[in-house]
């Protein structure tokens, strides 16, 4: 859930045009530490930025830097499709965009917080630039950070 | 696919998936399906404890010795009591009683909304278009005249940004500027309430129906992209 058939009918057909890739195996890195001692962070597609940043257009595949540091209320949302209730988020970040939550698993010392966090924009058909050199560009920026662990949230 | 991108370049990742079907296909490392809506990926807003858990289950997946995981999140949560994707615009038919005239309703909304300002820290949706809610009123007008079929513009709109992709962010803060104040106004408001009020009862909801109408009969796609945005 959202299970496909409770959706209305052009929120659905959108979602089964959408291509999906089909893969048989995964990369898989297992954690070599516990993650209290690993450093964590946020990459969202739910296109959040700093609100001085550029806002997310259509079809837009680079990605924006959300240092841990920033406060909630410097957070805003320019992916704004009619797809999804817009609604939560506006009531509360965290319910896409956690970073409320996370300071508090750093504060009981439960993980610690790399020094930033990475957003894309969502609801994307084409994905070949994000896949050939924005993500990997995120993949490097993440090591370069000291981040051991990417959290994923999704719109 | 962000997921494989990530762990292929040596990070641990642990996703958060809403549609099952398509994570069974892409195969991420580690993801928890969660039984939410689109727009709920830790469950609910306002609700910490349950995000904690979401989030709890999430990182659980990363002691997994090898991959790909896919869990459920494991909780007896009712997704039932949120729809799963508000109504549109075209599924909703305007009362007859809509104020006329969307600069005055507009001006008129601000109030409330710097009441929800004060009442959630200054947390606001509204800011895309970079004109600050106090000029709601040029902006509305801006929009009329281009519903209009006048070649509108304003000065705020930097050159590299392209008309319809302004537009869409002067609808979207229109937008933030109305669902917040509506929630400041009625807190207990869901997102089916607060589109029907929205796209039934007020002048600018009509009039960004107009101005979907207008980027609608484009043959530029990106006027149609944009029409799909404001209103559908």
């Amino acid at each position: 859930m959202p299970r496909l058939d409770r959706l209305p009918p052009p929120n659905r057909t959108n979602l089964l045009n959408l291509p999906v890739q089909v893969n048989d195996t995964s990369p898989f890195r297992p954690l070599t530490k516990p993650l209290a001692n690993c450093r964590l962070a946020i990459v969202t597609t739910v296109g959040v930025h700093r609100r001085g940043d550029r806002p997310f257009g259509p079809a837009d595949q680079s990605y924006r830097v959300i240092p841990s540091s920033t406060p909630p209320i410097d957070i805003i949302q320019s992916h704004t499709s009619l797809g999804f209730d817009r609604v939560p988020i506006m009531r509360d970040l965290n319910v896409s965009f956690p970073i409320d939550r996370i300071r508090e698993l750093a504060a009981r010392g439960e993980v610690e917080l790399a020094p930033n966090h990475y957003s894309f924009m969502g609801a994307q058909r084409d994905l070949l630039r994000i896949e050939s050199e924005t993500g990997p560009e995120v993949g490097r920026r993440l090591r370069d950070d000291g981040a051991d662990v990417a959290l994923i949230t999704p719109t | 696919m962000l997921a494989r991108v990530l762990e292929a370049n040596g990070i641990a990742t642990t996703a958060i998936s809403m549609v099952r079907e398509h994570t069974e296909k892409q195969k991420p490392p580690r993801a928890l399906f969660v039984p939410f809506p689109f727009g709920h990926a830790l469950g609910r807003a306002n609700d910490p404890e349950l995000q904690h858990r979401v989030l709890r289950a999430a990182l659980d997946l990363l002691a997994e010795p090898a991959g790909p995981v896919l869990r459920d999140f494991p909780d007896d949560t009712d997704p039932g009591d949120q729809p799963p994707a508000p109504p549109q615009a075209s599924a909703i038919a305007a009362t007859a009683g809509a104020p006329a005239d969307p600069k005055i309703e507009a001006m008129q909304m601000l109030p409330h909304h710097e009441q929800w300002l004060g009442a959630n820290g200054g947390r606001t949706a509204f800011g895309l278009s970079g004109i600050p809610a106090s000029r709601c009123g040029s902006v509305v007008s801006f929009l009329e005249r281009f519903a209009a079929g006048e070649d509108a513009d304003m000065s705020e709109r930097s050159p590299d940004l392209p008309l319809p992709n302004f537009i869409r962010y002067c609808a979207d803060d229109l937008k933030a500027l109305y669902v917040e104040g509506y929630m400041a106004m009625k807190p207990a408001a869901d997102g089916d309430e607060i589109a029907q009020w929205f796209w039934a009862e007020t002048a600018v909801g009509q009039l960004l129906r107009r101005v979907r109408d207008r980027l609608d009969a484009s043959d530029d796609a990106r006027w149609k992209a944009a029409a799909f945005g404001v209103a559908r």
